[in-house]
């Protein structure tokens, strides 16, 4: 018997790291190419839940369509943002810090405004997103539903589509060079605007990617929008900033270790755990697990 | 024999400090120039005026609050001023800069570094070019899978030449290329510059501080002293200038 609650224990704690995973490969992607670190992300992945939302059931659009048509909308906003904002600020770390979080708070609460022209603000927990599919999987040693099966997919989709796109696509390849050496590959042609803008349109998709996956298990809210980008923030610092590797490693750790917390000792630890986890790598391993360390130092 | 690239009272200012002062060139389609000249002379930034990487570098400073940076002149390729055009529109019009100290991307395997050059080509330009590169340096053939940052100075700089073939230049700016490398790997790049220049047909501009490795290939030089041009000549008669043999060929 209690080997089957070590089976549950081992499976939700793999669905609960991909969470993370998807909830910090927006913005890992988005810091990794352009150096940029978006603290709109939660705003974002948050948007998305309330815009699928409203266009099921204010418009009445079919769910596969809602989400479709708000992934385009996340994904052109993040461009937008970087276009019309941080693009004045690039490279000056802090401001881009300061205007991308100003961003985000603007976004969120803007979200909880009432009575501006008859809306009523998202507030309360009414707000909720179906799963991509109905349905529980029962074995005898474990029970599932099998949205959170998905979930496993969906990251594994993203990450092998990341993969190859980075190892094989021209825009792919640009912006990893970009992320490398951004003068070297303005010299090539690459125009480093247009990349940021590209990086910032697929971190914001992949945020709202994140956000219809996550959102079906609990209910859409804006304070979701704090909690995944200190989540997200978390996953990358322990994995190491921009690294793939890193960050799945690190979701899945950070995944499993909050599941068997939960299970075992309360759920009330699961943040101390996350973020004291965050102090304990940057005390031992100031560049996360898979960061980059600077042995790969251009040689003279 | 048409020019490809006619420099024109080129003027640029780091605040009140010149670097580049009163300078004109001209290019001719299918030449390979040299420019020399001592440390801070002037090369790279002259480098970074015609391939445009400048307007970064200004809009950087500019962002920061940095130093001030003036230009103006004019640079005129293929019959079109392209001063104040973007470094990524002046590439794909053809002016490619193989940069100082190489600049590869570390991360990424020799093969992934020609694969982001070859970012403006299309696909069968890619692959011809890439086979190209292989012919000219089969060193790279044997270190395909390395990262760029393990390679070797000379190794580097092959690929970064290789790299900026596959970016299809018509105008090769190269900076530096035999900074720091070994002589018989100065011998060997400079053949292999020729070699760019009369099979691919493309114009090459090299800037060294040395002048005697390159000299055997290069059909028209200029001489670079605290940003003004001081000498130039076809390679030979540059040569035979005696002041310019004093200061830059170590005679």
């Amino acid at each position: 018997m209690d080997l089957f609650v070590y089976a549950d224990v081992l499976l939700y704690g793999v669905v609960n790291g991909m969470t993370f995973f998807l909830m910090a490969v927006g913005f890992s992607f988005v810091y990794g190419i352009s150096r940029l670190p978006n603290f709109a992300h939660g705003a974002l992945y948050v948007v998305t839940g309330f815009i699928t939302w409203s266009f099921m059931n204010n418009m009445g659009l079919p769910f596969w369509l809602s989400i479709a048509i708000s992934l385009i909308i996340v994904s052109l906003a993040g461009m937008a943002i970087y276009q019309f904002v941080m693009i004045r600020v690039r490279g000056m770390p802090i401001s881009e810090i300061i205007v991308s979080f100003a961003i985000a708070l603007a976004i969120l609460e803007g979200l909880r405004l009432q009575g501006i022209g008859g809306f009523k603000g998202f507030i309360g927990p009414g707000y909720v997103l179906p799963p991509f599919v109905d349905g529980v999987v029962s074995t005898p040693w474990v029970m599932i539903d099998i949205h959170r099966l998905l979930i496993i997919a969906v990251g594994l989709l993203i990450l092998g589509f990341m993969w190859l796109f980075t190892r094989y696509h021209r825009i792919g390849l640009a912006l990893k060079a970009m992320a490398q050496h951004e003068r070297a590959a303005l010299m090539l042609g690459i125009n480093s605007d247009r990349m940021a803008n590209f990086a910032l349109a697929i971190g914001s998709g992949l945020a709202g990617i994140a956000a219809v996956a996550i959102m079906p298990l609990g209910n859409v809210n804006v304070e979701s929008g704090y909690s995944v980008l200190t989540h997200a923030i978390a996953v990358c610092v322990i994995g190491g900033l921009g690294s793939w590797g890193g960050t799945l490693l690190a979701a899945l750790t950070i995944g499993l270790a909050t599941t068997v917390m939960s299970a075992f000792g309360g759920t009330m630890w699961n943040n101390v755990l996350v973020f004291g986890l965050i102090i304990f790598i940057l005390i031992v391993r100031p560049s996360g697990l898979l960061g980059k360390q600077k042995e790969l130092e251009e040689r003279v | 024999m048409s020019a490809i690239l006619q420099v024109r009272n080129l003027m640029l200012f780091y605040e009140n400090a010149v670097a580049v002062n009163n300078v004109s060139m001209t290019v001719d389609r299918g030449q390979i120039v040299g420019v020399f000249g001592s440390n801070s002379a002037g090369k790279s930034s002259l480098m970074f005026c015609i391939s445009g990487i400048i307007l970064d570098v200004r809009r950087k400073e500019a962002m920061r609050g940095g130093e001030r940076i003036t230009l103006t002149g004019k640079i005129r390729f293929k019959d079109e001023d392209v001063l104040m055009v973007e470094p990524s529109e002046r590439a794909r019009k053809g002016i490619i800069l193989c940069p100082e100290r190489r600049l590869i991307f570390p991360e990424s395997s020799t093969l992934e570094n020609l694969k982001m050059g070859a970012y403006l080509a299309n696909r069968a330009q890619a692959k011809k070019t890439l086979e190209y590169v292989l012919v000219l340096f089969p060193e790279l053939k044997r270190i395909k899978r390395r990262a760029g940052g393990f390679l070797s100075g000379g190794e580097q700089q092959m690929l970064a030449i290789g790299r900026a073939l596959m970016a299809q230049p018509e105008l090769l700016l190269l900076d530096e290329p035999l900074l720091g490398l070994a002589p018989m790997i100065e011998k060997r790049l400079a053949h292999a510059i020729k070699e760019i220049n009369e099979e691919k047909r493309i114009t090459v501009a090299v800037a060294e501080q040395y002048a005697r490795p390159v000299l055997p290939i290069i059909e028209y030089g200029y001489v670079l002293e605290n940003g003004g041009l001081v000498a130039e000549g076809i390679g030979r008669e540059l040569f035979e200038n005696p002041d310019v043999k004093e200061a830059y060929f170590g005679l």
